[in-house]
């Protein structure tokens, strides 16, 4: 994706892309298109006049595409913005510490999935102070387990061991 | 006028003195159904505000503390809660940008952008004062109009409601603040999500990727928090320079009277938009923010500041928002019939205590019924009373540092979409949905319409289903009844008033920002 | 501190396993496979109240809706058997799922212990208040008459309405056009309002509607009158005998749980169904109570063998799965 970096393409050349982002804006489409065309193609389409389970997904996966087809086409004849930086840091521990949050909730309960997944999405950012860090997760955990579990009563887990993770798929 | 003395009996009921055995006092008399509204709201506040934790698990979790009260009391307490959630949604939505539930959605647009601008005072404020005003008006509509209304709901069949979302989808188009194109296709991606989960008429799963958690779709919260909450976490730890501005200045802390003037109607309109769409029965009252959002933008004389802080983005759909919320009660008070899951929750809380909702209710229940309705208005000046001096607080939380702001957001957001169905599996989707938010973001794509689009497909397939099913398949069931027609027409001509300016203004400003 | 010493307090409670003969110990998880608010959470409630007090201890209540029940129900059969995770089974979970879920991951028969009957509610057969029969032997023939011409509502697939409206369908040899809809309430909103012709439902849904006349009703689907609507005859009074369905809701707990255990709770359960202001409430929502032999642990094994063995048939006779 950086490869396409160039910002705004100058005019001239036959075939060049240059709108980068919404070029790229239409590749997600049609992949996002292409993934619901193949994983509903077992479904029954019907007839427009007693439609089976496949007509919308099929159809609406269509349109997806359609989109993401104009948008490539307009990205070709229009100028447009490029591509913006992306970063893993980001994404890999904020989403990373929610799936932690997941995997631990029923497993070992609030108490430490709470602290342990805020941490983790701490090593996102490098204005972190690690000892405020602890201690505010400690602190918040605390006030949640009071808020959720003791005034709104949630059947939420606070301290338990149950393994193997509780994962129904 | 009956109508007079019906509301004396409703305030006798909520003023009623009952001599309760208070601990060290002895007995005393107390106005216990004024208190139990007061701690109705006040817990509903604290939902709203916290995101995931909606009114259904929250009055789930209440009901058996409701086991020893009368009836009307519980049921005075139970709705306290769900309008008060529906109060401090706004509040996060204004905040923090994540919208708790699907009415909600408008508010972040410009309301967020307000919080931006240093004026989350002015947004929270005349989101408070709009919903009190639309609430006092929706309870006067209950009290005066509902048995007659309730013909509305009973109007809206199949047909009718399908042709109801279509106009729904145009309102998205309007909502978008970029690019029209980009605009449509979200739409039409939350259509897509919408489909996932099992087939209404075959059962057949659709494309639930062999997933049992996916098997009753997706959830809005999960997919909400995802794209809104997570989304918006990357990408304030991305850019500091945007989220500073959250931070830096914090103006006024209540609308002024320029305020309070360009709101004014707003307000007046929003209400009486969510008014009539909350009666309307499979959760019309999703539809009443958008519709009242639409309607500024279009009438507004600069659109264009429309999703970057018009505070008529916010005074309306509030307004609407708390309007339908309030005559949503209708279906159910009057003909028994729940208009959506928190009023379905509602039957189960009547139902528990000996009365089973129906058409008999008015007649066979009066001092519920009315003392109900009364306590609607009084549980409205209770949340204004609550929420105004909350605001200052609300704001200063603003003031705390990014890095600690962050992770408590994370806890509260995963914690509230285990409670919804207590599932880790929702948590895990919650958080690819974010991954999905970031890629939306990085190619400039708004997930407010595909937000949209998912509410309104889910209601559009069932509907558009059960319609071509009931006319054996034909096509014509929408134009032939009059007022499915009618709708249809409505929807033609605001399509045409939503494209024309752009296709006026050329191609370059359709197609880029 | 104050989270390690809130910490501390709930590994004391939670940590230490009790003996059967202690038990309970500690809060018992009472799962419904349904959303708050439905007809078998609300049975749950009413009961796991009463059994608190006897047992001494509460009965927590989680909704982990999903999958017409299944997804709560495969939760149950997977947890812990010691007593402090159990669920209200239901008509569909431990009756028609085997049926309409091909990949279903529990076998009602085989991974439950258990604990006894709490209430069923009786289902009823109505229709939209201008449809032209006016009793169920009118109805059998119209339907016959008319087959894919009337519209039959229900509340979607693996939903109490629709089974048992399979059920009604194969016996009496209809095939009516199905309307299908999510949940009860806009499915008895659209009849109400006339736009289809009839559904079968759970008592406590319309028995405001009938009195009301805004829907009216054939029959009642059990062995006797419901002191609820006194004047709706039986389906045996009305000429269709061997339409007998309820929507039953019983308690069960995870296989393996200790005989001990699911004797003590099936005595507090049996001591709830006795006590008069819970059979009150029971019976106010127009539930049935099992008799004395209804309610012991044998007779809730025997009763789901049989339900299974009944629903399976008919639901694959009609073609209707949920995969």
């Amino acid at each position: 994706m950086t490869g396409m970096d160039e910002g705004v393409a100058r005019p001239g050349g036959a075939l060049r892309v240059r709108n980068p982002q919404d070029a790229g804006a239409g590749l997600f489409l049609l992949a996002v298109a292409a993934f619901a065309l193949w994983k509903g193609a077992d479904l029954p389409l019907g007839t427009l006049r007693s439609m089976g389970a496949g007509m919308l997904p099929t159809s609406l996966a269509v349109l997806v595409g359609a989109f993401g087809l104009a948008l490539i086409g307009f990205s070709l004849v229009q100028d447009g913005p490029g591509l913006d930086r992306w970063r893993l840091r980001g994404p890999v521990f904020i989403l990373g510490s929610v799936v932690v949050f997941a995997l631990l909730i029923r497993t070992v309960g609030l108490a430490v999935a709470g602290p342990v997944s805020m941490l983790v999405s701490c090593f996102a950012t490098d204005e972190v102070r690690w000892k405020e860090a602890i201690i505010f997760s400690l602190g918040m955990t605390a006030f949640c387990i009071l808020l959720f579990k003791v005034m709104l009563s949630l059947p939420i887990p606070v301290l338990t061991l149950s393994l193997p993770i509780p994962l129904r798929f | 006028m009956d109508l007079f003395s019906n509301l004396a009996l409703g305030f006798s009921t909520v003023l009623k003195l009952v001599p309760v055995n208070v601990p060290v006092l002895g007995l005393m008399p107390l106005p216990v159904n004024i208190l139990l509204c007061f701690v109705g709201c006040l817990i509903g506040t604290l939902i709203g505000v916290l995101p995931g934790v909606g009114p259904i698990a929250t009055i789930a979790i209440l009901l058996p503390i409701t086991f020893g009260l009368d009836p009307t009391g519980a049921l005075i307490m139970l709705a306290g809660i769900y309008y008060g959630a529906q109060y401090g949604g706004s509040t996060t939505a204004i905040l923090v940008n994540i919208p708790g539930e699907a009415t909600s959605v408008v508010t972040t647009l410009d309301g967020h952008q307000m919080a931006k601008q240093g004026r989350a005072g002015v947004a929270l404020g005349i989101a408070a004062i709009g919903s009190f005003f639309a609430g006092c008006v929706a309870t006067v509509v209950i009290a005066a109009l509902g048995l007659p209304l309730t013909k509305l709901a009973l109007l809206f069949g199949p047909a009718e409601y399908f042709s109801l979302m279509v106009m729904g989808l145009v309102f998205a188009v309007v909502l978008a603040r970029g690019s029209v194109m980009k605009a449509l296709a979200m739409i039409v991606l939350g259509l897509l999500l919408s489909t996932v989960g099992q087939d209404l008429e075959s059962g057949q799963e659709r494309l639930t990727l062999g997933l049992q958690d996916l098997s009753d779709g997706i959830d809005f919260a999960v997919l909400a928090m995802g794209l809104f909450g997570f989304a918006e976490i990357l990408r304030n730890l991305e850019s500091p320079e945007t989220r500073d501005v959250v931070k830096g200045a914090i103006g006024r802390l209540l609308p002024s009277r320029q305020d309070f003037r360009e709101s004014f109607w707003p307000v007046v309109r929003g209400t009486g938009l969510g008014a009539i769409l909350g009666i309307l029965p499979g959760n019309g009252a999703v539809l009443g923010p958008f519709a009242s959002y639409t309607l500024e933008k279009k009438i507004a004389k600069e659109p264009r500041r429309f999703g970057r802080g018009a505070i008529e983005g916010v005074a309306g759909p509030e307004s609407a928002n708390n309007a339908g919320a309030q005559t949503a009660f209708i279906p159910l008070l009057t003909l028994g019939i729940p208009p959506n899951a928190v009023m379905a929750l509602m039957v189960g809380a009547m139902t528990i205590h000996g009365i089973i909702p129906g058409p008999q209710v008015m007649t066979k229940n009066p001092t519920l019924f009315w003392g109900m309705v009364v306590s609607m208005w009084v549980g409205n000046l209770m949340l204004l009373v609550i929420n105004l001096p909350l605001v200052g607080l609300w704001v200063k939380l603003l003031k705390v540092p990014y890095r600690l702001m962050f992770p408590a957001i994370l806890i509260f957001c995963c914690i509230g979409i285990y409670s919804i169905n207590n599932n880790p599996a929702d948590v895990l989707f919650t958080a690819f949905f974010g991954l999905v938010g970031y890629v939306l973001i990085k190619f400039s794509f708004e997930p407010a319409p595909l937000l949209l689009g998912f509410v309104l497909g889910k209601l559009m397939e069932e509907k558009l289903r059960q319609a071509l099913i009931l006319s054996r398949g034909s096509f014509s069931t929408f134009v032939e009844r009059p007022v499915s027609a009618g709708l249809l027409v409505v929807a033609a001509i605001m399509l045409v008033l939503a494209l024309l300016p752009s296709i006026q203004k050329g191609r370059e400003e359709v197609f880029t920002e | 501190m104050k989270s390690l010493l809130i910490a501390a307090a709930a590994l004391l409670a939670t940590a230490v396993p009790g003996l059967a003969q202690d038990y309970p110990t500690k809060p018992i998880t009472l799962i419904v496979p349904f959303a708050a608010g439905g007809p078998t959470d609300v049975v749950a409630r009413i009961v796991g109240e009463h059994m608190s007090r006897t047992l001494g201890q509460q009965i927590v209540v989680e909704n982990v809706a999903g999958a017409g029940g299944t997804t709560g129900t495969t939760r149950t059969a997977q947890a812990a058997p010691d007593g402090y995770t159990i669920m209200m089974g239901h008509m569909g979970t431990h009756g028609a799922a085997p049926a309409l879920y091909p990949n279903l991951k529990y076998d009602p028969t085989k991974d439950f212990e258990p604990i006894g009957m709490a209430a069923g509610t009786p289902i009823l057969i109505v229709a939209r208040k201008d449809l032209p029969p006016k009793d169920l032997k009118e109805f059998v023939a119209y339907a016959k008459q008319q087959n894919d011409k009337l519209n039959e509502a229900h509340a979607g697939i693996g939903s109490v309405s629709h089974s048992t409206c399979v059920m009604l369908n194969v016996q009496l040899g209809i095939k009516p056009t199905a309307v299908p809809y999510k949940g009860t309430g806009p499915a008895l909103n659209d009849l109400v309002a006339g736009q289809v012709d009839f559904m079968c439902d759970q008592i406590v849904n319309l028995v405001e509607q009938i009195k009301a006349g805004s829907i009216k009703a054939y029959a009642v689907a059990t062995p006797d009158r419901s002191p609820a609507l006194p004047d709706v005859p039986t389906t045996k009074e009305a000429g269709l005998p061997e339409y007998q369905v309820s929507a039953w809701n019983a308690l069960f707990a995870p296989k393996a749980t200790p005989d001990s255990i699911t004797a003590k709770l099936n005595a507090a359960l049996v001591k709830a169904l006795t006590d008069e202001n819970t059979k009150k409430r029971l019976l106010d929502l127009g539930g049935v109570l099992p008799d004395e032999k209804g309610r012991t642990r044998e007779a809730l094994k025997t009763f789901v063998a049989s339900e299974v063995a009944r629903w399976t048939p008919v639901l694959k006779s009609a073609g209707v799965t949920a995969q």
